[in-house]
Formats: C-alpha cells, structure tokens, sequence
C-alpha cells in the first residue's frame, strides 16, 4: 500500500480524498493553487505544497508541476481526483515514467479507453449494445433511405467531420430524409471540408443512467448499481439518484450484467462508470465510459457501504478485490443534489465571492460533501460546485423528504446558489413522477420550476 | 489571501524584513537542534512555519503569506524577492552571490521542475541581500527564494 499520495485536485473531492487517506494509513498531501490555499485540504493535509498560480493551465493543469510537487514531498502516488488530468492518458504515462502510481486506470487501458468511438466499438464488440446507425458513411440517397428504413424513423443526419452536435439534423420521414441529404452535404462540405455524412437512431425522450464498476488487474470485477442522472442541464447534472425509474426489474439486471461482463472482458481496471442513454421502452445503449471517480459516487455509496475512493486507491495499490458481486448490497434510495454558485433565476450564472455563513444539513441519512466553511472565498476561476447534498432513505418517497428537510437546514449565505432550485425541483410533477428526461430542463426552463415554487 | 492583519504598508515591509532577517534563521536554528519535523508560530496575524523537506536537510521556510508585501517607501519597488517560478529543486546562480547588484530581470537561479529548469529573476534593480533557500533545496510555487535589497541597488 502507498505511503503518501499527493492529491492533485481541490474543493470537495480534494475533501472526500484526503478522508480515504486517513482510512487507508495513508499520509495525505494536497497540491493547491495559489487561489486555493485557505483551504480545508490544505488545513486538513499533513502537507501541503503550491504547485501554482490559480488558472488551472499553470496548476492543476500542469503535468510537470504535480509530478514535480509529488516527487518533492516524497509521495509515491498521485490521485487527480475528477476533471483536470484524472482522464489524461499522457499524464499517467508520465506519472509512471517518474516511478510514481496514478490512483485511476493504467496509461494502456486510459489509451485504449480514450476514444469514443473506439470504446463504442470496443465494447459493442463485447456485447453491449450502442445507439443503432449506420454502416460506414451514406454512399447515396438509396443507401441512406435504406438504412434510415432498417434503423428506423426518426433518425439524426450526422456529418462525419462534425462535433458538438454542429450540422446535425433530425429527420422523421423518408422525405424529409431527403430534403436533408443535399443540404447537410453543403453545409458539411462547407464546414468542415468534408461532406460525409452518417445516420444514428434519434433518442427523442431519454434517461440517462449509468453504471458503476469497480475491477482489480487480476481481471475481478463488481459492479455497485446504477444511477439515473436525467435531471442535466445543458448536458451537466444536476440531481443524481439510485435506483433508476426508468428501468423496470428485469432490464435492470440484465444493464447491469451486461455493462461489468463487458466492462472486464475488454481489460477494463480501476473505479469506473459506464453510460447510457435508456429511451421510453426501457432499451439501453452505451454511449461513454468515465475512466475515473466521479461527482455522483456518493450516490452509490450511500446505497452500498462500499467506500469507492478507498477502493481505488486499493486497486491502484495492486490489491485484489476485496468484495465479490455476491456481497455487494444495495440497499434503499439515495439522491445527490450539486450545490452550485449558481442564479438559476439568471440562465446559471456562476457566481464567486464571501461565503459569510455555512451551516450544514445533518441527522440520519444525510451526508454532506462540501469545502465550504463561514470566511471562505469562492474564487472565479473554477467550476461553480459548492457540495454535495447526498440523502438515502428507505424508498424513494423517504429520500425525497429527507432531501426538503436537508435543503431547509442547508444555510449558506454571502452569494446566491441553486439551493432554491433545488426546492422547487424537488416539488416538481416530473421529477416526483420519475418521468425527467435528459432534455426537460433546457426545454422547459429553470423559471417554470421556480415559478411553480414561488406561486 | 489576506488573513486579518490590518497593518499599514510601511508596517507589514518591517514586519516582513523581521521575519526573513531575524524570526526565520532564529526559527531554523531551533528546528535543528529540536529534531522536530516541523514548527511554527503565530503573532498578530501572522503565521510561520518550518517544515524539514523530504530530501535536503535544511528546513524549508514556508512563510504564512508570500508574494507581493507591500512597498517600504514611496520610492521602494512593489516587491523585494525574487519568487520560485515552479514546484521543484532550487538551484541559485554563482554569477549572483550575496552583494552583488543586479538589474530587474537578472537570472538568480533556477528551479527544475522535472529536469526543465525555470529561471529565478530578480524582481527589480538592487544588491542581492540574501539567498533563502539552499542549493537542491525543494521549493514550491511562489516561494520567497532570494532578497534583493532596492536600497543599495544601482537603480
């Protein structure tokens, strides 16, 4: 097991971190950037060493920094907590090359992980099924009704070249397929330089849920569950619970055996999740592994008892697994709500400045994950999450309420948050109805939401 | 940054220079002879640890609030030391001893981090006064490495 591991992230999950620390033995030491240092981690540290100033390229960004900062305090590992360089491929080559540990996947499994597509190919060929398309790029417009015709209507145009949905469009009808055709094509060409175009299945109303693995290197792998993340805006999320609604008992199994047997079958190793996009019939396709811990862990945890991070830093360590899927529990409902420094009543504008006071949810339940404390500066440079609310109760119904008496004690005074958000979210028909899809907040609106709380 | 002091400019400057010129060696001495990992002390606002590195023996200061102390005198540059550009071993240059003068921008050393070396310059004109760190010592970003004394300087 590690002796000391430089953390090489901040705010909460630079926190949740530094506690798998102290679980594991492990001395603990937080590089911080100069806009973090009256921080809890660096309080809380056994070290604590600046690594540089505070826009992330020249910190939390730099590879050479934190390698260089966890050489100079003698740790023998580093985990990039989540964002920054948790995914980077290079990073954990290099981390290696200087004799240290990365606490997530190897370098070679991160490379082979690392392309989307290629995952999709990867893990279509060891069973898990994708959003249907096309084969190969649309030769003509004969080929493209054909395929349309074999996917089925409706279907997403997509160019080849594209990114970030630009030149996508939607069609529902054979004629509308070709309509689209000639027009897409220019616009592609004109775009990109590139005119090829492909077609996917249109996923119109759709959940998104994922699935958590955890797998050893000696190719052992559980997994802890899903969770239904469908409460997103503008493709961030914003509430997290587990068990999923949107997948009956049966389907539910078969997501999560399918998703670890593949998942280890293609070499996979460390914490993990697998996403999916679940449509109305409760059909699942992958779209994307996150090679790394993520926000919503808590999530699983509360349900499991199984403490994630610890686990990998185990993993890492070249431990075997210590629990078999037939161990693994999961019990109750559990939610997780991202606090944010955010105005929800203006498009989510981040917000920074004084937190003049902070009080804290507690009582059975009920945890809270959060780097705030009264005198602490939000700086501007970073992502807007101020913590983590995360609830379990018996069944949904328990969490729920669980969840407004948390927010009700949640005090955090000095900037506006999302915290009345997430009142009225939690008042909401769909989201009472377990009926929110992934595109209802950017259709509907925040305002809808807090207006029905207001009224 | 600020953690409640509310000394005027001219007062935080003598503070400082008392810091580096008398609590800090006072301080390593002690750190020696205790065997102790690492010490601190706190006055007025102001906080001061020394904490032996990993790999030189000397004590490494980490003072409580680095960069930017405010000018001594109308006249005085914004600042008096040279800063460590990176998280790394400090290397000062033999070109720049203690007494000689330098312009803004000189290379008063360097940092490696990971084998790159990162140049340690002088942050105004003036006579190097002190050197704070010792050869392959670890330093961390920002880290008060060298003072250059504007007084005396060729300014």
């Amino acid at each position: 097991m590690f002796q000391r591991i430089l953390i090489a992230n901040r705010g909460e999950i630079a926190l949740r971190v530094l506690r798998a620390c102290r679980r594991l033995g492990i001395s603990p030491v937080v590089a911080y950037s100069e806009a973090d240092r009256d921080t809890r981690a660096v309080q809380l540290a056994d070290e604590a060493i600046c690594i540089g100033p505070a826009e992330a390229r020249r910190s939390y960004l730099s590879a050479a920094s934190v390698i260089s900062a966890a050489l100079v305090t003698g740790c023998d590992a580093i985990h990039p907590g989540y964002g920054f360089l948790s995914e980077d491929d290079a990073f954990a080559e290099t981390t290696r090359a200087h004799g240290l540990t990365f606490i997530g996947p190897p370098p070679n499994v991160l490379e082979r992980f690392a392309s989307k597509a290629g995952t999709r190919a990867l893990l279509a060929a060891h069973g898990l099924p994708t959003v249907p398309g096309s084969q190969g790029m649309l030769r003509d417009d004969d080929h493209a009704l054909a395929e349309a015709e074999r996917i089925g209507y409706p279907v997403l145009l997509k160019p080849s070249a594209g990114g970030g949905g630009r030149g996508m469009r939607m069609v529902r009808t054979a004629r509308e397929l070709q309509q689209a055709i000639t027009i897409c094509r220019s616009e592609a060409r004109a775009a990109f330089g590139d005119d090829s175009l492909y077609l996917e299945k249109w996923l119109e109303e759709n959940h998104h849920v994922e699935v958590q693995v955890v797998v050893d290197r000696f190719g052992n792998g559980i997994h802890v569950g899903e969770r239904d993340c469908s409460v997103q805006r503008r493709h961030q999320k914003v509430v997290e619970e587990s068990p999923s609604l949107a997948l009956d008992d049966g389907r539910r199994a078969a997501l999560l055996e399918t998703a670890i047997r593949s998942v280890v079958a293609a070499g996979y190793e460390s914490v993990g999740t697998l996403e999916f996009l679940v449509d109305g019939n409760g059909d699942y396709y992958f779209i994307e592994i996150n090679c790394r811990i993520q926000v919503e862990h808590p999530v699983t945890e509360m349900r499991s008892g199984i403490d994630l991070v610890a686990e990998q830093i185990r993993i890492a360590a070249g431990e075997p697994l210590s629990i078999r899927q037939e161990d693994v529990r999961l019990d109750g409902h559990a939610i997780e709500l991202r606090i944010n420094a955010e105005d929800a009543a203006h498009d989510f504008r981040p917000q920074a400045g004084l937190v003049e006071r902070y009080l804290a949810p507690g009582g059975p339940g009920v945890r809270m994950d959060s780097h705030l404390f009264a005198g602490y500066e939000v700086p501007p440079y970073y992502d807007s999450l101020l913590g983590k609310l995360i609830v379990w109760g018996p069944d949904r119904p328990a969490a729920i309420e669980r969840a407004r008496a948390a927010l009700d004690e949640l005090v955090v005074d000095g900037l506006v948050t999302n915290i009345p958000f997430h009142r009225a979210l939690l008042r909401s028909e769909p989201f009472l109805a377990g009926s929110f899809t992934t595109n209802l907040l950017d259709r509907v609106g925040a305002a809808a939401f807090l207006a029905a709380e207001n009224g | 940054m600020s953690d409640g002091t509310t000394g005027r400019p001219d007062e935080t400057s003598h503070v400082l220079a008392r810091v580096a010129d008398e609590v800090v060696p006072a301080l390593a001495a002690r750190l020696e002879a205790s065997g102790l990992g690492e010490l601190e002390i706190r006055h007025d606002g102001w906080r001061v640890r020394l904490r032996r590195s990993a790999l030189p023996a000397a004590p490494e200061p980490v003072a409580g609030r680095t960069a930017d102390p405010a000018p001594g005198s109308p006249a005085a540059p914004a600042r008096r030391h040279a800063l460590s550009p990176g998280v790394g071993y400090f290397t000062p240059s033999e070109k720049t001893p203690v007494g000689r003068a330098v312009r803004n921008g000189d290379a008063l050393g360097w940092v490696d981090v990971l084998g790159v070396r990162q140049e340690v310059v002088a942050p105004h004109d003036g006579t190097v006064a002190r050197i704070l760190a010792e050869p392959g010592q670890a330093v961390e970003y920002g880290q008060e490495l060298v003072v250059v004394d504007p007084a005396r300087g060729n300014a």
